[in-house]
Protein backbone atom coordinates (compact mmCIF):
# COMPACT_ATOMS: atom_id res chain seq x y z
CA UNK A 1 0.00 0.00 0.00
CA UNK A 2 2.79 2.74 1.10
CA UNK A 3 4.63 1.55 -2.09
CA UNK A 4 1.41 2.14 -4.54
CA UNK A 5 1.26 5.53 -2.34
CA UNK A 6 4.79 6.17 -2.57
CA UNK A 7 4.89 5.56 -6.06
CA UNK A 8 1.80 7.55 -7.62
CA UNK A 9 3.47 10.58 -5.50
CA UNK A 10 6.77 9.75 -7.69
CA UNK A 11 4.33 9.22 -10.32
CA UNK A 12 2.67 12.79 -9.70
CA UNK A 13 6.29 14.67 -9.01
CA UNK A 14 7.51 13.31 -12.15
CA UNK A 15 4.42 14.92 -14.20
CA UNK A 16 4.67 18.05 -12.32
CA UNK A 17 8.43 18.42 -13.32
CA UNK A 18 7.23 17.33 -16.98
CA UNK A 19 4.38 20.28 -16.32
CA UNK A 20 6.73 22.72 -15.53
CA UNK A 21 9.76 21.44 -18.45
CA UNK A 22 7.22 21.88 -21.05
CA UNK A 23 5.49 25.65 -19.70
CA UNK A 24 9.66 27.13 -19.36
CA UNK A 25 9.95 25.53 -23.23
CA UNK A 26 6.96 27.11 -24.26
CA UNK A 27 7.90 30.32 -23.12
CA UNK A 28 11.62 29.76 -24.57
CA UNK A 29 10.03 29.00 -27.86
CA UNK A 30 7.07 31.95 -28.33
CA UNK A 31 10.22 34.26 -26.92
CA UNK A 32 12.51 33.33 -29.81
CA UNK A 33 9.10 33.74 -32.13
CA UNK A 34 8.73 36.99 -30.55
CA UNK A 35 12.25 37.69 -30.94
CA UNK A 36 12.41 36.75 -35.21
CA UNK A 37 9.36 39.37 -34.98
CA UNK A 38 11.26 41.75 -33.62
CA UNK A 39 14.04 40.81 -35.97
CA UNK A 40 11.38 41.61 -38.76
CA UNK A 41 10.02 45.00 -37.48
CA UNK A 42 13.66 46.33 -37.82
CA UNK A 43 14.27 44.98 -41.62
CA UNK A 44 11.19 46.95 -42.10
CA UNK A 45 12.46 50.44 -40.65
CA UNK A 46 15.49 49.66 -42.01
CA UNK A 47 14.83 49.20 -45.54
CA UNK A 48 12.12 51.84 -45.35
CA UNK A 49 15.43 54.33 -44.24
CA UNK A 50 17.15 52.83 -46.99
CA UNK A 51 14.50 54.08 -49.53
CA UNK A 52 14.21 57.14 -48.16
CA UNK A 53 17.37 58.17 -48.99
CA UNK A 54 17.76 56.16 -52.48
CA UNK A 55 14.84 54.97 -53.84
CA UNK A 56 17.18 52.82 -56.13
CA UNK A 57 18.95 51.08 -52.96
CA UNK A 58 18.32 47.29 -53.91
CA UNK A 59 19.95 47.80 -57.32
CA UNK A 60 23.24 49.23 -55.05
CA UNK A 61 25.70 46.71 -52.70
CA UNK A 62 23.29 47.84 -49.87
CA UNK A 63 20.58 45.88 -50.87
CA UNK A 64 22.65 42.30 -50.65
CA UNK A 65 24.24 44.04 -47.46
CA UNK A 66 20.85 44.19 -46.02
CA UNK A 67 20.12 40.84 -46.83
CA UNK A 68 23.26 39.37 -45.08
CA UNK A 69 22.24 41.46 -42.29
CA UNK A 70 19.32 40.13 -42.24
CA UNK A 71 19.97 36.36 -42.21
CA UNK A 72 22.50 37.30 -39.84
CA UNK A 73 20.70 38.51 -37.05
CA UNK A 74 17.56 36.11 -37.71
CA UNK A 75 19.74 32.75 -37.31
CA UNK A 76 20.35 33.13 -33.93
CA UNK A 77 16.88 32.76 -32.94
CA UNK A 78 15.80 30.11 -35.76
CA UNK A 79 18.61 28.47 -33.82
CA UNK A 80 16.79 29.01 -30.29
CA UNK A 81 13.64 28.13 -31.98
CA UNK A 82 15.24 24.55 -33.30
CA UNK A 83 16.74 23.25 -30.22
CA UNK A 84 13.30 24.36 -28.15
CA UNK A 85 11.58 21.96 -30.68
CA UNK A 86 13.96 19.25 -30.47
CA UNK A 87 13.74 19.42 -26.70
CA UNK A 88 10.03 19.66 -26.71
CA UNK A 89 8.51 17.34 -29.30
CA UNK A 90 10.82 14.14 -28.12
CA UNK A 91 10.41 14.57 -24.70
CA UNK A 92 8.90 11.63 -23.57
CA UNK A 93 10.38 9.17 -25.91
CA UNK A 94 13.45 9.75 -24.53
CA UNK A 95 14.43 10.60 -20.79
CA UNK A 96 15.13 14.46 -20.16
CA UNK A 97 18.47 14.42 -19.35
CA UNK A 98 19.91 12.46 -22.44
CA UNK A 99 17.58 14.38 -24.34
CA UNK A 100 19.43 17.94 -23.06
CA UNK A 101 22.95 16.08 -23.29
CA UNK A 102 21.61 14.57 -26.89
CA UNK A 103 20.48 18.78 -27.91
CA UNK A 104 23.91 20.03 -26.20
CA UNK A 105 25.76 17.85 -28.56
CA UNK A 106 23.96 18.55 -31.62
CA UNK A 107 24.65 21.87 -31.32
CA UNK A 108 28.65 21.16 -30.27
CA UNK A 109 28.44 20.08 -33.68
CA UNK A 110 26.92 22.75 -35.35
CA UNK A 111 29.25 25.10 -33.90
CA UNK A 112 32.05 23.09 -35.03
CA UNK A 113 30.39 22.38 -38.73
CA UNK A 114 29.80 26.30 -38.45
CA UNK A 115 33.60 26.87 -37.78
CA UNK A 116 34.89 24.31 -40.75
CA UNK A 117 32.49 24.49 -43.33
CA UNK A 118 30.88 27.83 -42.83
CA UNK A 119 27.45 29.03 -41.20
CA UNK A 120 25.47 27.57 -43.76
CA UNK A 121 26.98 24.03 -43.38
CA UNK A 122 26.30 24.30 -39.21
CA UNK A 123 22.40 25.65 -40.16
CA UNK A 124 21.87 22.58 -42.77
CA UNK A 125 23.56 19.63 -39.85
CA UNK A 126 21.10 20.97 -37.37
CA UNK A 127 17.92 21.01 -40.27
CA UNK A 128 18.96 17.64 -40.84
CA UNK A 129 18.98 16.48 -37.26
CA UNK A 130 15.88 18.32 -36.51
CA UNK A 131 13.89 17.10 -39.48
CA UNK A 132 14.69 13.51 -38.16
CA UNK A 133 14.31 13.88 -34.58
CA UNK A 134 10.35 14.66 -35.79
CA UNK A 135 10.67 12.91 -38.03
CA UNK A 136 11.15 9.99 -35.86
CA UNK A 137 8.38 11.12 -33.58
CA UNK A 138 5.90 11.23 -35.87
CA UNK A 139 6.31 7.83 -37.02
CA UNK A 140 6.29 6.88 -33.55
CA UNK A 141 3.12 8.73 -32.96
CA UNK A 142 1.51 7.49 -35.62
CA UNK A 143 1.82 4.37 -34.76
CA UNK A 144 0.32 5.32 -31.08
CA UNK A 145 3.53 4.70 -29.43
CA UNK A 146 2.72 4.39 -25.47
CA UNK A 147 5.74 6.55 -24.71
CA UNK A 148 4.42 9.57 -26.32
CA UNK A 149 2.05 11.81 -24.68
CA UNK A 150 1.89 15.28 -25.52
CA UNK A 151 0.58 18.63 -23.79
CA UNK A 152 -3.06 18.03 -24.70
CA UNK A 153 -4.45 14.74 -25.35
CA UNK A 154 -6.20 12.95 -28.25
CA UNK A 155 -4.33 11.32 -30.45
CA UNK A 156 -5.23 13.29 -33.88
CA UNK A 157 -3.84 16.33 -32.18
CA UNK A 158 -0.75 14.66 -31.50
CA UNK A 159 -0.29 13.38 -35.08
CA UNK A 160 -1.22 17.26 -35.80
CA UNK A 161 1.61 18.94 -33.80
CA UNK A 162 3.87 15.93 -35.11
CA UNK A 163 2.88 16.95 -38.20
CA UNK A 164 3.16 20.79 -38.06
CA UNK A 165 6.16 20.70 -36.53
CA UNK A 166 8.12 18.47 -39.04
CA UNK A 167 6.52 20.78 -41.65
CA UNK A 168 8.04 23.72 -40.18
CA UNK A 169 11.73 22.60 -39.86
CA UNK A 170 11.21 20.79 -43.60
CA UNK A 171 9.92 24.57 -44.55
CA UNK A 172 13.55 26.49 -42.91
CA UNK A 173 15.79 23.01 -44.22
CA UNK A 174 13.99 23.60 -47.82
CA UNK A 175 14.69 27.61 -47.98
CA UNK A 176 17.46 28.03 -46.13
CA UNK A 177 19.32 24.91 -48.04
CA UNK A 178 17.59 24.02 -51.34
CA UNK A 179 16.54 27.13 -53.22
CA UNK A 180 18.65 26.32 -56.18
CA UNK A 181 17.45 22.78 -56.40
CA UNK A 182 15.10 21.02 -58.60
CA UNK A 183 13.32 19.86 -55.84
CA UNK A 184 12.46 22.91 -54.13
CA UNK A 185 9.04 23.40 -55.45
CA UNK A 186 7.94 19.72 -54.82
CA UNK A 187 9.50 19.21 -51.23
CA UNK A 188 7.50 22.97 -50.75
CA UNK A 189 4.47 21.48 -51.58
CA UNK A 190 4.93 18.53 -49.30
CA UNK A 191 5.78 21.21 -46.40
CA UNK A 192 2.67 22.97 -47.32
CA UNK A 193 0.48 19.69 -46.98
CA UNK A 194 2.14 18.82 -43.89
CA UNK A 195 1.23 22.40 -42.32
CA UNK A 196 -1.91 22.26 -43.77
CA UNK A 197 -3.28 19.01 -42.76
CA UNK A 198 -1.22 19.39 -38.79
CA UNK A 199 -2.66 22.29 -38.46
CA UNK A 200 -5.98 20.91 -39.24
CA UNK A 201 -5.35 18.02 -37.38
CA UNK A 202 -4.68 20.11 -34.02
CA UNK A 203 -7.10 22.15 -34.07
CA UNK A 204 -10.15 20.52 -34.97
CA UNK A 205 -9.53 16.84 -34.03
CA UNK A 206 -13.28 16.09 -32.75
CA UNK A 207 -15.10 17.22 -35.79
CA UNK A 208 -12.21 15.14 -37.96
CA UNK A 209 -13.19 12.12 -35.84
CA UNK A 210 -17.06 12.54 -36.08
CA UNK A 211 -16.42 13.21 -39.87
CA UNK A 212 -14.25 10.45 -40.07
CA UNK A 213 -16.92 8.45 -37.89
CA UNK A 214 -19.71 9.33 -40.48
CA UNK A 215 -17.35 8.14 -43.69
CA UNK A 216 -16.70 4.90 -41.66
CA UNK A 217 -20.41 4.21 -40.99
CA UNK A 218 -21.41 4.91 -44.84
CA UNK B 1 -15.20 42.59 -78.45
CA UNK B 2 -17.88 43.84 -76.60
CA UNK B 3 -16.10 47.02 -75.33
CA UNK B 4 -19.28 49.02 -75.17
CA UNK B 5 -21.52 45.96 -73.46
CA UNK B 6 -18.08 46.01 -70.67
CA UNK B 7 -19.01 50.23 -70.61
CA UNK B 8 -22.80 49.65 -69.57
CA UNK B 9 -21.75 47.21 -67.08
CA UNK B 10 -18.91 49.47 -65.77
CA UNK B 11 -21.86 52.22 -65.53
CA UNK B 12 -24.61 49.46 -64.01
CA UNK B 13 -22.27 48.38 -61.52
CA UNK B 14 -21.60 51.79 -60.47
CA UNK B 15 -25.71 52.92 -60.31
CA UNK B 16 -26.66 49.95 -58.27
CA UNK B 17 -23.28 50.01 -55.80
CA UNK B 18 -22.76 53.33 -55.11
CA UNK B 19 -26.61 53.25 -53.18
CA UNK B 20 -25.73 50.27 -51.27
CA UNK B 21 -22.42 51.35 -49.87
CA UNK B 22 -23.82 54.59 -48.87
CA UNK B 23 -26.69 53.23 -46.77
CA UNK B 24 -24.41 50.63 -45.49
CA UNK B 25 -21.87 53.37 -44.79
CA UNK B 26 -24.86 55.63 -43.09
CA UNK B 27 -26.23 52.14 -41.00
CA UNK B 28 -22.33 51.90 -39.81
CA UNK B 29 -22.42 55.55 -38.53
CA UNK B 30 -25.62 54.70 -36.52
CA UNK B 31 -24.14 51.25 -35.59
CA UNK B 32 -21.36 53.18 -34.46
CA UNK B 33 -22.95 55.69 -32.40
CA UNK B 34 -25.33 53.07 -30.93
CA UNK B 35 -22.47 51.07 -29.86
CA UNK B 36 -20.38 53.87 -27.99
CA UNK B 37 -23.58 54.92 -26.11
CA UNK B 38 -23.54 51.15 -24.96
CA UNK B 39 -19.99 51.00 -23.86
CA UNK B 40 -21.13 54.11 -21.43
CA UNK B 41 -24.59 53.41 -20.94
CA UNK B 42 -25.26 49.25 -21.00
CA UNK B 43 -28.89 49.58 -21.96
CA UNK B 44 -30.12 46.06 -23.22
CA UNK B 45 -32.27 47.45 -26.07
CA UNK B 46 -29.26 49.23 -27.61
CA UNK B 47 -27.90 45.66 -28.16
CA UNK B 48 -31.25 44.54 -30.00
CA UNK B 49 -30.81 47.24 -32.28
CA UNK B 50 -26.96 47.17 -33.22
CA UNK B 51 -27.76 43.49 -33.89
CA UNK B 52 -30.67 44.28 -35.91
CA UNK B 53 -28.68 47.40 -38.02
CA UNK B 54 -25.90 44.70 -38.37
CA UNK B 55 -27.75 42.09 -39.99
CA UNK B 56 -28.91 44.61 -42.30
CA UNK B 57 -25.69 45.50 -42.93
CA UNK B 58 -24.24 42.31 -43.32
CA UNK B 59 -27.20 41.78 -46.45
CA UNK B 60 -26.32 45.07 -47.97
CA UNK B 61 -22.76 44.38 -48.11
CA UNK B 62 -23.19 40.99 -49.15
CA UNK B 63 -26.04 42.58 -52.14
CA UNK B 64 -22.85 44.95 -53.35
CA UNK B 65 -20.80 41.76 -53.31
CA UNK B 66 -23.45 40.12 -55.77
CA UNK B 67 -23.30 43.10 -58.13
CA UNK B 68 -19.38 43.15 -58.15
CA UNK B 69 -19.48 39.62 -59.15
CA UNK B 70 -22.07 40.46 -61.82
CA UNK B 71 -19.49 42.93 -62.96
CA UNK B 72 -16.36 40.53 -62.95
CA UNK B 73 -19.04 37.67 -64.67
CA UNK B 74 -19.54 40.37 -67.25
CA UNK B 75 -15.94 41.29 -68.06
CA UNK B 76 -15.11 37.79 -68.61
CA UNK B 77 -17.89 37.38 -71.18
CA UNK B 78 -17.75 40.49 -72.82
CA UNK B 79 -13.62 40.98 -72.95
CA UNK B 80 -11.32 38.73 -75.39
CA UNK B 81 -8.11 39.36 -76.17
CA UNK B 82 -7.34 37.64 -79.66
CA UNK B 83 -4.02 37.79 -80.01
CA UNK B 84 -2.38 38.51 -83.57
CA UNK B 85 -0.49 36.01 -85.68
CA UNK B 86 2.48 37.25 -85.39
CA UNK B 87 2.42 37.63 -81.54
CA UNK B 88 0.93 34.15 -81.27
CA UNK B 89 4.35 33.24 -83.81
CA UNK B 90 6.24 34.45 -81.21
CA UNK B 91 5.54 33.18 -78.63
CA UNK B 92 5.54 29.58 -79.71
CA UNK B 93 9.04 30.09 -81.04
CA UNK B 94 10.09 31.47 -77.95
CA UNK B 95 7.75 29.69 -75.12
CA UNK B 96 6.09 26.82 -76.83
CA UNK B 97 2.64 28.54 -75.74
CA UNK B 98 0.11 27.91 -78.12
CA UNK B 99 -1.82 31.26 -77.99
CA UNK B 100 -5.41 31.84 -79.10
CA UNK B 101 -7.10 34.15 -77.12
CA UNK B 102 -7.45 35.21 -73.58
CA UNK B 103 -10.30 36.19 -71.39
CA UNK B 104 -9.81 38.28 -67.99
CA UNK B 105 -11.62 35.68 -65.12
CA UNK B 106 -10.78 38.80 -62.38
CA UNK B 107 -10.38 37.43 -58.72
CA UNK B 108 -13.08 39.60 -55.96
CA UNK B 109 -10.10 41.04 -54.04
CA UNK B 110 -8.05 43.06 -55.92
CA UNK B 111 -7.97 46.78 -56.68
CA UNK B 112 -10.71 49.11 -54.41
CA UNK B 113 -12.26 46.00 -53.82
CA UNK B 114 -9.69 44.35 -51.06
CA UNK B 115 -11.52 46.37 -48.39
CA UNK B 116 -14.68 45.45 -49.17
CA UNK B 117 -14.06 42.03 -49.35
CA UNK B 118 -12.54 42.28 -45.58
CA UNK B 119 -15.82 44.18 -44.65
CA UNK B 120 -17.74 41.61 -46.02
CA UNK B 121 -15.75 38.64 -43.92
CA UNK B 122 -15.89 40.32 -40.73
CA UNK B 123 -19.53 41.02 -41.21
CA UNK B 124 -20.41 37.42 -41.45
CA UNK B 125 -18.30 36.84 -38.58
CA UNK B 126 -19.66 39.40 -36.28
CA UNK B 127 -23.25 38.05 -37.25
CA UNK B 128 -22.24 34.86 -36.51
CA UNK B 129 -20.77 36.17 -33.17
CA UNK B 130 -24.09 37.93 -32.61
CA UNK B 131 -25.93 34.59 -32.86
CA UNK B 132 -23.76 32.57 -30.79
CA UNK B 133 -22.77 34.78 -27.53
CA UNK B 134 -26.07 37.27 -27.62
CA UNK B 135 -25.94 36.77 -23.76
CA UNK B 136 -22.77 35.87 -23.10
CA UNK B 137 -20.68 38.66 -24.96
CA UNK B 138 -22.02 41.55 -25.54
CA UNK B 139 -19.18 43.41 -25.10
CA UNK B 140 -17.73 41.67 -28.49
CA UNK B 141 -20.45 41.92 -30.10
CA UNK B 142 -20.16 45.80 -29.80
CA UNK B 143 -16.54 45.94 -30.20
CA UNK B 144 -17.18 44.06 -33.83
CA UNK B 145 -19.89 46.04 -34.58
CA UNK B 146 -17.25 49.45 -33.82
CA UNK B 147 -14.28 47.83 -35.55
CA UNK B 148 -16.96 46.45 -38.71
CA UNK B 149 -18.53 50.37 -39.16
CA UNK B 150 -14.97 52.07 -38.70
CA UNK B 151 -13.86 49.51 -41.86
CA UNK B 152 -17.11 50.22 -43.74
CA UNK B 153 -16.72 54.28 -43.50
CA UNK B 154 -12.92 53.60 -44.56
CA UNK B 155 -13.72 51.76 -47.28
CA UNK B 156 -16.55 53.87 -48.71
CA UNK B 157 -14.29 57.13 -48.26
CA UNK B 158 -10.89 55.67 -48.95
CA UNK B 159 -11.53 52.81 -50.99
CA UNK B 160 -14.93 52.73 -52.67
CA UNK B 161 -15.10 49.91 -55.51
CA UNK B 162 -18.25 51.65 -56.85
CA UNK B 163 -17.19 55.23 -58.11
CA UNK B 164 -14.46 53.95 -60.29
CA UNK B 165 -14.42 50.29 -60.53
CA UNK B 166 -11.99 48.38 -61.56
CA UNK B 167 -9.42 51.85 -62.44
CA UNK B 168 -6.52 49.31 -63.45
CA UNK B 169 -8.31 47.00 -65.08
CA UNK B 170 -10.47 49.38 -66.99
CA UNK B 171 -7.32 51.21 -68.45
CA UNK B 172 -6.05 47.98 -69.87
CA UNK B 173 -9.59 47.22 -71.21
CA UNK B 174 -9.47 50.81 -72.46
CA UNK B 175 -6.08 50.55 -74.30
CA UNK B 176 -6.48 47.26 -75.71
CA UNK B 177 -9.85 48.62 -77.31
CA UNK B 178 -8.46 51.82 -78.73
CA UNK B 179 -5.27 49.73 -80.10
CA UNK B 180 -7.64 47.74 -81.95
CA UNK B 181 -9.71 50.08 -82.84
CA UNK B 182 -6.34 52.20 -84.14
CA UNK B 183 -5.52 49.23 -86.34
CA UNK B 184 -1.79 49.59 -85.42
CA UNK B 185 -0.21 45.88 -85.54
CA UNK B 186 2.78 46.87 -83.79
CA UNK B 187 1.18 48.73 -81.05
CA UNK B 188 -1.70 45.94 -80.78
CA UNK B 189 1.34 43.42 -80.61
CA UNK B 190 2.49 45.10 -77.84
CA UNK B 191 -0.39 45.52 -75.72
CA UNK B 192 -1.71 41.89 -76.44
CA UNK B 193 2.10 40.60 -75.24
CA UNK B 194 1.54 42.93 -71.79
CA UNK B 195 -1.78 41.62 -71.19
CA UNK B 196 -1.14 37.67 -72.22
CA UNK B 197 1.88 38.44 -69.02
CA UNK B 198 -1.38 39.98 -66.70
CA UNK B 199 -3.81 37.82 -67.93
CA UNK B 200 -2.13 34.83 -67.47
CA UNK B 201 0.25 34.77 -64.66
CA UNK B 202 -2.02 37.92 -62.19
CA UNK B 203 -5.41 37.59 -62.76
CA UNK B 204 -6.66 34.10 -64.30
CA UNK B 205 -3.39 32.73 -61.92
CA UNK B 206 -4.22 30.03 -59.32
CA UNK B 207 -2.57 31.39 -56.47
CA UNK B 208 -4.24 34.90 -56.96
CA UNK B 209 -8.12 33.51 -56.66
CA UNK B 210 -6.35 31.54 -53.54
CA UNK B 211 -3.82 33.35 -51.58
CA UNK B 212 -5.35 36.82 -50.96
CA UNK B 213 -8.80 35.87 -50.39
CA UNK B 214 -7.44 33.26 -47.37
CA UNK B 215 -5.66 35.98 -45.81
CA UNK B 216 -8.70 38.26 -46.46
CA UNK B 217 -10.97 35.43 -44.40
CA UNK B 218 -7.89 34.87 -42.02
CA UNK B 219 -7.31 38.92 -40.78
CA UNK B 220 -11.46 38.93 -40.43
CA UNK B 221 -11.09 36.10 -37.91
CA UNK B 222 -8.19 37.71 -36.30
CA UNK B 223 -10.16 40.90 -35.83
CA UNK B 224 -12.66 38.90 -33.59
CA UNK B 225 -9.79 37.38 -31.76
CA UNK B 226 -7.85 40.92 -30.97
CA UNK B 227 -11.85 42.37 -29.44
CA UNK B 228 -12.33 39.08 -27.20
CA UNK B 229 -8.47 39.37 -26.19
CA UNK B 230 -9.14 43.14 -24.96
CA UNK B 231 -11.96 41.97 -22.95
CA UNK B 232 -9.89 39.33 -21.37
CA UNK B 233 -7.28 41.66 -20.48
CA UNK B 234 -10.17 43.40 -17.98
CA UNK B 235 -12.33 40.17 -16.96
CA UNK B 236 -11.02 36.41 -16.71
CA UNK B 237 -14.20 35.05 -18.75
CA UNK B 238 -13.34 32.02 -20.27
CA UNK B 239 -16.18 32.59 -22.60
CA UNK B 240 -13.25 35.32 -24.08
CA UNK B 241 -10.90 33.18 -24.42
CA UNK B 242 -13.03 30.43 -26.40
CA UNK B 243 -14.05 33.03 -28.51
CA UNK B 244 -10.42 34.59 -29.22
CA UNK B 245 -8.98 30.88 -29.45
CA UNK B 246 -12.09 29.70 -31.37
CA UNK B 247 -11.23 32.45 -34.06
CA UNK B 248 -7.27 32.76 -34.10
CA UNK B 249 -7.33 28.57 -35.12
CA UNK B 250 -9.32 29.93 -38.11
CA UNK B 251 -7.10 32.55 -39.08
CA UNK B 252 -3.97 30.80 -38.54
CA UNK B 253 -5.11 28.12 -40.23
CA UNK B 254 -5.76 30.57 -43.41
CA UNK B 255 -2.70 32.35 -42.58
CA UNK B 256 -0.42 29.87 -42.70
CA UNK B 257 -1.68 27.80 -45.91
CA UNK B 258 -2.54 31.07 -47.26
CA UNK B 259 0.94 32.21 -46.76
CA UNK B 260 2.51 29.34 -48.05
CA UNK B 261 0.35 29.24 -50.97
CA UNK B 262 2.16 32.62 -51.77
CA UNK B 263 5.53 31.07 -51.94
CA UNK B 264 5.80 29.04 -55.18
CA UNK B 265 4.19 32.62 -56.75
CA UNK B 266 6.91 34.59 -55.74
CA UNK B 267 9.61 32.37 -56.39
CA UNK B 268 8.28 32.40 -60.13
CA UNK B 269 7.11 35.80 -60.07
CA UNK B 270 10.37 38.12 -58.45
CA UNK B 271 13.27 35.78 -59.63
CA UNK B 272 16.33 36.91 -56.79
CA UNK B 273 16.31 38.23 -53.45
CA UNK B 274 12.82 38.97 -52.50
CA UNK B 275 12.79 37.30 -48.96
CA UNK B 276 13.42 40.33 -46.83
CA UNK B 277 11.10 42.79 -48.44
CA UNK B 278 8.73 44.96 -45.95
CA UNK B 279 5.51 43.22 -46.69
CA UNK B 280 7.42 39.95 -46.57
CA UNK B 281 8.87 40.86 -43.47
CA UNK B 282 5.44 42.27 -42.01
CA UNK B 283 4.18 38.57 -42.63
CA UNK B 284 6.45 36.46 -41.05
CA UNK B 285 6.14 39.09 -38.42
CA UNK B 286 2.48 38.22 -37.86
CA UNK B 287 3.05 34.35 -38.42
CA UNK B 288 5.70 34.37 -35.68
CA UNK B 289 3.38 36.39 -33.26
CA UNK B 290 0.02 33.89 -33.87
CA UNK B 291 2.22 31.17 -33.27
CA UNK B 292 3.56 32.67 -30.09
CA UNK B 293 0.25 33.51 -29.23
CA UNK B 294 -0.72 29.71 -29.67
CA UNK B 295 1.64 28.53 -27.86
CA UNK B 296 1.56 30.89 -24.57
CA UNK B 297 -2.20 30.02 -24.74
CA UNK B 298 -1.67 26.57 -23.78
CA UNK B 299 -0.40 27.46 -20.55
CA UNK B 300 -3.37 29.97 -20.09
CA UNK B 301 -4.14 29.23 -16.70
CA UNK B 302 -0.60 29.74 -15.63
CA UNK B 303 0.26 32.61 -13.38
CA UNK B 304 0.49 36.11 -15.22
CA UNK B 305 -0.14 33.62 -18.79
CA UNK B 306 -3.74 35.08 -19.40
CA UNK B 307 -2.69 38.18 -19.52
CA UNK B 308 0.11 37.75 -21.47
CA UNK B 309 -1.67 35.60 -23.75
CA UNK B 310 -4.38 38.48 -24.24
CA UNK B 311 -1.55 40.89 -25.10
CA UNK B 312 0.05 38.94 -27.02
CA UNK B 313 -3.54 38.55 -29.07
CA UNK B 314 -3.51 42.55 -29.07
CA UNK B 315 -0.33 42.93 -30.42
CA UNK B 316 -0.79 40.36 -33.42
CA UNK B 317 -3.88 42.28 -34.86
CA UNK B 318 -1.88 45.19 -34.67
CA UNK B 319 1.10 43.46 -36.32
CA UNK B 320 -1.39 42.40 -38.67
CA UNK B 321 -2.89 45.80 -39.41
CA UNK B 322 0.28 46.83 -39.42
CA UNK B 323 1.68 44.26 -42.07
CA UNK B 324 -1.65 45.18 -44.13
CA UNK B 325 -0.59 49.03 -44.38
CA UNK B 326 2.95 48.79 -45.57
CA UNK B 327 1.97 47.56 -49.13
CA UNK B 328 0.65 51.37 -49.11
CA UNK B 329 3.44 53.01 -46.85
CA UNK B 330 6.70 51.20 -47.94
CA UNK B 331 7.99 50.60 -51.40
CA UNK B 332 9.08 47.02 -52.09
CA UNK B 333 8.24 44.41 -54.08
CA UNK B 334 5.03 43.57 -52.89
CA UNK B 335 3.71 47.04 -52.29
CA UNK B 336 1.87 49.74 -53.76
CA UNK B 337 3.79 53.00 -52.13
CA UNK B 338 6.28 54.86 -53.70
CA UNK B 339 8.66 57.16 -52.24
Amino acid sequence: MSSTSSSSKSNSNLNLNLKNYDYYLILATSFALLLIGIVCVYGVWYSYDLYTTNSNWQSTIQFSEYITMMNMYVYPFVLVLLLSLGLCIPKRIVPRTALIKATAVILLLTLVASVVGGIGLGITFILLMSIAVQAVVLVLTVIKSGALTFEREGHLIQIGSSLLHLGTVLFIFDFASMRDSVYHIPVFWVVTVLMGIGTLMSFYPSEISRLGRKIALR
Amino acid sequence: MGYQEYLVARELVSTFGQPILAYATLISAILLLLSLYYLVKREERIIEYSIKLLQVNTILIALGFIVLMWFHFKIYSTIEVIYPEYVTAYMYQTSGIQLTSSRFAIPLWIETEKLYFWALCLSLFAWQISRKYRESAKGIIVSLNIILSLLIVITYLYSNPFTEPLPIVHSEITNWSQAIAAQNPQIVGQIAMQLFGRITYYYNSMYMWTHPPMLFIAYASLAVTFAACVFMLFKKDEVFDKIAYSHAKIGYLLLTVGMLIGYPWAVLAWDGEWWWDSKINGSIMMWVLYSAYLHTRIHLHRKSMWEVTAILGIVCFISLVFTYLLTYVVPGIHSMAQV
